[in-house]
């Protein structure tokens, strides 16, 4: 049987997620996962991370820039062509 | 519209025919990616403009060697994370402030220092404050983050490529990008509970 701690289950963690963990290995974090509060609220945690971090920062282009890019494109097209 | 009515393959093939409006319906339909990976990586939107435009004229100057076997997404998103990689080469190297105190704390047995409720506190900061707050907080930590995490960070979990085609673009293994994704998370996952100072 695998002993699993809280430290060395958020070292296994990305591992488990990307689903290149040994099986037996997978199944004792899980285990221990399943009865371990502080771990499962870790790893809420460690998963919200990228996606609030996503949401947070999936920002559009100010209108100028935009303008600034067509007007910088079309003129090295007109020069090149 | 063209851009409905073809694919990007089929514009790219036009537009390499010398047809401007077809690479114009690709600018539009891209700048906004091509933008937002720039400025996730560069953090400002003056850099992040430099970038779109250099992705955008050497992919104009390279169409009659886009051969479409591959996605021209994929061809184009290559040729921005190039371009925004050479802007941070030339950027030269900056200090880089150490995380190792935002990374999760064990006792002696290995155990969580934390409780559940201090643990969880990033799962619930989206509930927590206002969206141009968090905005700003994800910016900080982003940019805080040493440029060995936030680039693979930035490509594997942000933009959401493969980690193989992670691995391929920043020259490293996929082992070494999921270790360092892995690092990054738990790294930004502790400056985002800073304020608090609790949840590691």
């Amino acid at each position: 049987m695998i002993a699993v701690t809280c430290a060395r289950g958020v070292e296994l963690l990305m591992d488990y997620l990307e689903g290149v963990l040994a099986q037996d290995v997978s199944a004792a974090l899980e285990t221990h996962v399943a009865g371990c509060p502080r771990c499962l609220a870790f790893v809420e945690s460690y998963r919200a991370t990228p996606r609030l971090l996503r949401d947070a920062t999936a920002e559009t282009m100010p209108a100028g820039l935009a303008r600034s890019l067509h007007e910088f494109l079309a003129a090295h097209a007109k020069r090149e062509s | 519209m063209a851009a409905v009515e073809s694919s990007d393959e089929d514009l790219a093939a036009r537009a390499a025919a010398g047809d401007s409006s077809a690479f114009e319906a690709l600018v539009a339909c891209y700048r906004e990616r091509v933008f937002r990976l720039a400025r996730r990586i560069l953090g400002n939107d003056a850099d992040a403009l430099d970038v779109a435009q250099e992705t955008f004229l050497s992919a104009y100057r390279s169409l009659g060697r886009f051969r479409g076997d591959a996605r021209f997404g994929t061809w184009l998103y290559r040729i921005a994370t190039n371009a925004a990689l050479q802007h941070l080469r030339a950027r030269g190297r900056r200090p880089v402030e150490s995380l190792e105190d935002y990374l999760p704390r064990f006792d002696e047995a290995g155990t969580h220092r934390r409780t559940p409720e201090e643990l969880r506190v990033v799962a619930r900061l989206d509930e927590e404050l206002d969206r141009e707050r968090l905005a700003e907080r994800a910016r900080e930590a982003l940019q805080r983050l040493p440029e060995a995490y936030r680039l693979p960070f930035v490509l594997r979990d942000l933009e959401e490529m493969p980690t193989a085609e992670v691995a391929e673009l920043l020259e490293v293994s996929a082992e070494v990008v999921r270790q360092r994704v892995h690092r990054a998370r738990l790294m930004l996952r502790g400056l985002l509970s800073e304020p608090a100072g609790v949840a590691r």
